[in-house]
């Protein structure tokens, strides 16, 4: 697999305050890597060093193997917080801007406008537009030059529900085609929809990296309730040979914990043989927020 | 380098302020520069002479002398287009667009690269101006025909053009240090037409500073500087001596002043961080 990114001990300090401590990623092509952190964390940072807009204290990146910064960046569409155009250019005006400097040619950008649902008013200017309709327009030239890699910068801050839905079913569109997309968020559960890989910052350290999909299998919790004696329910549970640990819940529920590779079927069917019909059986599936305050607070 | 020209063409092209402070500059070039007969009769009407000379009849037209006219007046109006360098500095700032060129791939360097062209065809765009003025007025006005005094003196033409650069230079400077286009214009205004020439003033003609090391300083301040490259050159109609070449030791300390602005400026590209 070929290497997007590698980023080797990076640090970024504004005076007193380290936004970015010895920060080492490698973000293979075709990952959708999610960066994860409080607000403050130094997400934005760092993506402003990988795009050569905030200079780094120490450390070097580099993209595609080596390619010059100029030359990779012009083979990355970014979606920044804000959107930044020229508010007395039309939108066609604003992507021609886009394409000279992304060297791609002007023939896609109706194409793109279309794509994002800005054609009708491709002549209007950038001021005259709503703010989803400037971030649509960040995003479409983002696509313009149909880069192999896309950075999005918390790409749904400050939009309507349908504009982040807009913008979830681009993410992952644009994931279907094979490309690498890096992004930075606080919004959990975002990430835990579109991104395979994960790493969290805080306070400009890396704590943590991973798998999303191995995070989320991580915990393996059943709960479960039947119109039956809660200690003999217990005991019966016991028996199974996946339980690791019963907690009851409180409301008459019992949280079973299972062992690594059994699953709710199985509690299900022995409980069936013990002549115990369950009421309730409701397998608790993990979640990236949980895991990331667990994760922070490991590290507090 | 094409793609330099072309990314400034392509944020201007339809900009409609541009389009007006630049029609304004070469408006007010064009009346400044030419308009000195309509100057002359008015002085006329008032009533005035020189040592009993009909102001009208002063050949300020006439080749090669018309060159230096044009372009020291002409250099009066060179703030318009100081404003027109810090509106499209300023513009990328503010909408953030200087950002977003980078993160779209291309180099500071690129960029500052394109403003600096972008400043190079402003003057050269001014100084064709001016000599096609001056051309014309010439040929309405002059006593002298003779092709070699046609483009004698040519290099006041040339003064004018690096004028234009370096002033332009600082008002690029000034707009990245500053960041809000409406402070660095009255900043530049206020320097350029108040303060420098108050000090300079003071510290030419105050008895305490007359004739002293300090006076002598006044030759290196940036604005005054740019001003000796093409000194007043009235003065040969009242037969007086003038100063009718441009003397080395002025290209020289205009020439330092480029070097220091376009320095701080690459500088401070290549140091701040765009956020």
């Amino acid at each position: 697999m070929a290497t997007t990114l590698t980023i080797n001990n990076l640090t970024k300090k504004f005076g007193r305050l380290t936004a970015v401590d010895k920060l080492s990623l490698t973000i293979e092509s075709g990952q959708i890597f999610g960066i994860l952190g409080p607000n403050g964390s130094g997400k934005t940072t760092t993506l402003g060093m990988i795009l050569d807009v905030v200079a780094p204290t120490d450390g070097h990146y580099s993209w595609f193997n080596n390619t010059p910064n100029e030359e990779a960046r012009k083979k990355i569409g970014s979606i920044l917080e804000s959107p930044c155009f020229y508010p007395y250019l039309t939108a066609v005006q604003n992507l021609k801007i886009t394409a000279h400097i992304k060297q791609c040619g002007t023939s896609n950008i109706e194409e793109v406008l279309k794509q994002v649902n800005l054609y009708e008013r491709r002549n209007d200017k950038f001021k005259t537009y709503s703010l989803g309709m400037k971030q649509r327009l960040s995003i479409a030239a983002a696509l313009l030059s149909n880069p192999p890699v896309l950075i999005l910068d918390e790409p749904t801050n400050g939009l309507d529900p349908e504009g982040i839905a807009e913008v979830r079913d681009l993410i992952t569109r644009v994931a279907q085609q094979g490309k690498t997309i890096i992004m930075a968020s606080h919004l959990l559960d975002e990430v835990q929809k579109v991104c395979t890989h994960f790493c969290v910052l805080r306070k400009g350290v890396k704590i943590h990296e991973g798998l999303v999909k191995e995070t989320l299998e991580e915990l393996n919790k059943v709960e479960i309730s039947a119109d039956f004696d809660q200690e003999q329910l217990t005991n019966i549970l016991y028996d199974f040979a996946g339980t690791e640990e019963i907690k009851a819940n409180g409301n008459g529920a019992l949280l079973v914990t299972l062992k690594p590779g059994f699953t709710s079927h199985e509690i299900n069917s022995h409980c069936f043989d013990n002549h115990v019909i369950l009421k309730r059986l409701l397998t608790q599936t993990n979640t990236l927020e949980k895991e990331f305050l667990k994760i922070l607070k490991e590290h507090d | 380098m094409i793609d330099a020209i072309k990314l400034e063409w392509l944020k201007i092209r339809n900009y409609r302020v541009f389009w007006i402070l630049l029609g304004m500059y070469l408006l007010a070039l064009t009346i400044i520069a030419a308009g000195g007969v309509f100057f002359l009769e008015w002085l006329k009407s008032l009533g005035a002479d020189f040592n009993g000379i009909d102001p009208t009849i002063v050949p300020i037209y006439d080749f090669p002398d018309i060159w230096q006219n044009m372009t020291y007046l002409g250099s009066f109006v060179k703030i318009l287009l100081a404003f027109v360098v810090i509106i499209s500095v300023n513009n990328d700032i503010t909408y953030n667009t200087l950002r977003q060129n980078i993160v779209d791939g291309i180099s500071k360097k690129k960029y500052l690269l394109s403003k600096l062209i972008f400043i190079i065809v402003l003057a050269g765009i001014s100084t064709l101006f001016l000599f096609f003025t001056g051309m014309i007025t010439g040929t309405i006005y002059s006593h002298v025909w003779e092709g070699r005094f046609i483009f004698d003196e040519m290099e006041f033409l040339g003064a004018y053009f690096f004028d234009i650069i370096v002033y332009c230079s600082l008002a690029f400077l000034l707009s990245l240090i500053i960041k809000k286009a409406g402070f660095v214009i009255v900043v530049l205004f206020l320097y350029t037409m108040m303060f420098e020439p108050v000090a300079s003033a003071i510290l030419t003609n105050a008895p305490y500073f007359k004739d002293s090391f300090w006076s002598g300083l006044v030759a290196f301040f940036p604005i005054q500087s740019l001003n000796n490259l093409i000194t007043v050159p009235f003065g040969r109609y009242v037969f007086m001596e003038i100063q009718d070449n441009i003397p080395l030791k002025t290209i020289a300390i205009a020439s330092g002043w480029l070097v220091f602005y376009l320095t701080m400026i690459i500088t401070i590209l290549s140091k701040r961080d765009l956020k």
